[in-house]
């Protein structure tokens, strides 16, 4: 299938593999699970740089927020009691909803972020939660926000350098905060159709503090539904405000027709996405709707 | 064309093979005769190429057989002790879950990996970890009750 492959590379440095890389000519990918690059890349690579012998598979606790090395599968983060503490799993849900299990054991965080697919579940509560890439490139490290990564929002220069690790910063402290992940697919282990990732913040006097609401696969990058979250911040979260915002997000998006479902259609289950997830955060900050 | 040589441990023995770097590692298990890995969708959509790796299940269609250098590989081949079927393979039998039979060498290893992780899953667990394994004969309840039932027997 790959005809054109000459070679295979472990390196044992990040060093090594963006030195491979660069030697490579514009012919050489890195790997890491697979399952995007054996589906999608051209068949002209011309060589392989697995990355999975880097000793980056690991998430920890890091300055009152979360990194995640660049390699952990996303069957890791099914499995890891960190995301289960991390805004309210939704970083667990949306890896536990990215395909059948034969997928999540290969698939990898970094690789589902760098291939930047519309249909990369783990994008959308990424984005939610400000996560950043950091990348290596040959004499620098930078960081992205992971949104910049996506092409909707710019062209960030990612050529020939490997995402390290994605960091997530503190979340918002004070008072009570509920989050969701809903995902619409056509089968359990289908791509999405549309998901969304969402948080609220209820403060002290009882009103939203802080709101979050990322829409995923229904455009080319994760969207965040900014109108939508500036109605219900400040103001006290009742059903009816929900409907109003639910509204606001589907008016957000710009789904296209195809073989998964007409515009309308994808609209329409945005609505009810968002606003299934943004009633199971309210009930998770302990607002009575 | 240069080929490369790596080892794996196949069905519980070091085996070595030669090689393209870019070959998938269903090719291989196939070209070496392992052919119960069957080629269905080859884009990680049907499961019917599901093998363990490290005793986790994935489609071997994609993965380069590369990335297996130096990995344990279970393949359907593997699971039977001599004459002496696996209990799964026993539950398949006795509950009729096979038809045309070209997804249950993945449902088989996908299942034992599930009761590896968790000897007494509930059916929605079964449901889930299946869906991976796409049945175009469309029997599904029986599997799920031969997985279920392996799992009780085991007790």
């Amino acid at each position: 299938m790959f005809d054109h492959v000459e070679a295979y590379y472990r390196p044992g440095s990040i060093p090594e593999a963006l030195r491979l890389f660069q030697t490579g000519n514009g012919g050489a990918r890195f790997l890491a699970g697979g399952t995007d690059l054996i589906n999608h890349a051209d068949r002209s690579i011309r060589s392989l740089i697995d990355v999975t012998h880097l000793g980056l598979n690991y998430i920890r606790r890091q300055e009152g927020g979360w990194v995640i090395g660049a390699t952990t599968t996303l069957s890791d983060l099914e499995s890891s009691t960190a995301t289960r503490a991390l805004a309210g799993g939704i970083l667990l849900r949306a890896a536990s909803q990215s395909g059948p299990v034969q997928t999540r054991n290969m698939a990898t965080v970094g690789g589902r972020v760098a291939n930047r697919s519309q249909f990369a579940e783990i994008a959308t509560p990424l984005v939610a939660l400000d996560a950043v890439a950091v990348m290596a490139h040959a004499r620098r490290r930078m960081k992205l926000p992971v949104a910049d990564l996506f092409p909707m929002n710019g062209d960030a220069p990612t050529q020939g350098a490997m995402i390290v690790e994605i960091a997530i910063p503190a979340l918002p402290g004070g008072g009570h905060i509920g989050w969701s992940f809903q995902k619409l697919g056509r089968t359990e282990s289908d791509v999405s159709l549309v998901n969304v990732a969402a948080g609220l913040q209820i403060g002290r006097n009882g009103n939203c503090k802080w709101a979050r609401i990322v829409v995923g696969a229904t455009g080319p990058s994760p969207l965040r539904a900014v109108q939508a979250e500036n109605q219900l911040t400040g103001r006290t979260i009742d059903a009816t405000l929900i409907d109003i915002a639910s509204d606001a997000v589907m008016n957000a998006v710009s789904p296209v027709s195809g073989i998964r479902g007409s515009a309308e259609y994808l609209c329409e289950m945005t609505r009810v996405m968002a606003r299934r997830a943004l009633l199971e955060c309210a009930k998770g900050a302990g607002c009575t709707l | 064309m240069k080929t490369i040589d790596i080892s794996v441990h196949l069905n519980g023995e070091t085996t070595h093979w030669n090689i393209a770097p870019g070959d998938i590692l269903l090719d291989v298990l196939r070209r070496e005769g392992y052919v119960g890995a069957k080629r269905g969708c080859e884009t990680g959509a049907c499961g019917a190429c599901t093998v363990l790796v490290n005793g986790k299940p994935i489609d071997s269609c994609l993965m380069f057989a590369a990335q297996a250098d130096g990995k344990e590989i279970l393949t359907i081949e593997g699971l039977a002790e001599g004459d002496k079927l696996h209990p799964l393979q026993e539950a398949f039998l006795d509950y009729g879950a096979v038809q045309c039979g070209y997804c249950t060498p993945g449902m088989i290893l996908n299942s034992k990996a599930l009761l590896d992780q968790d000897p007494d899953p509930s059916e929605e667990q079964v449901r889930e970890t299946l869906s991976g394994n796409l049945c175009r004969c469309t029997g599904y309840t029986k599997p799920v009750a031969a997985v279920l039932a392996a799992a009780r027997g085991s007790k």
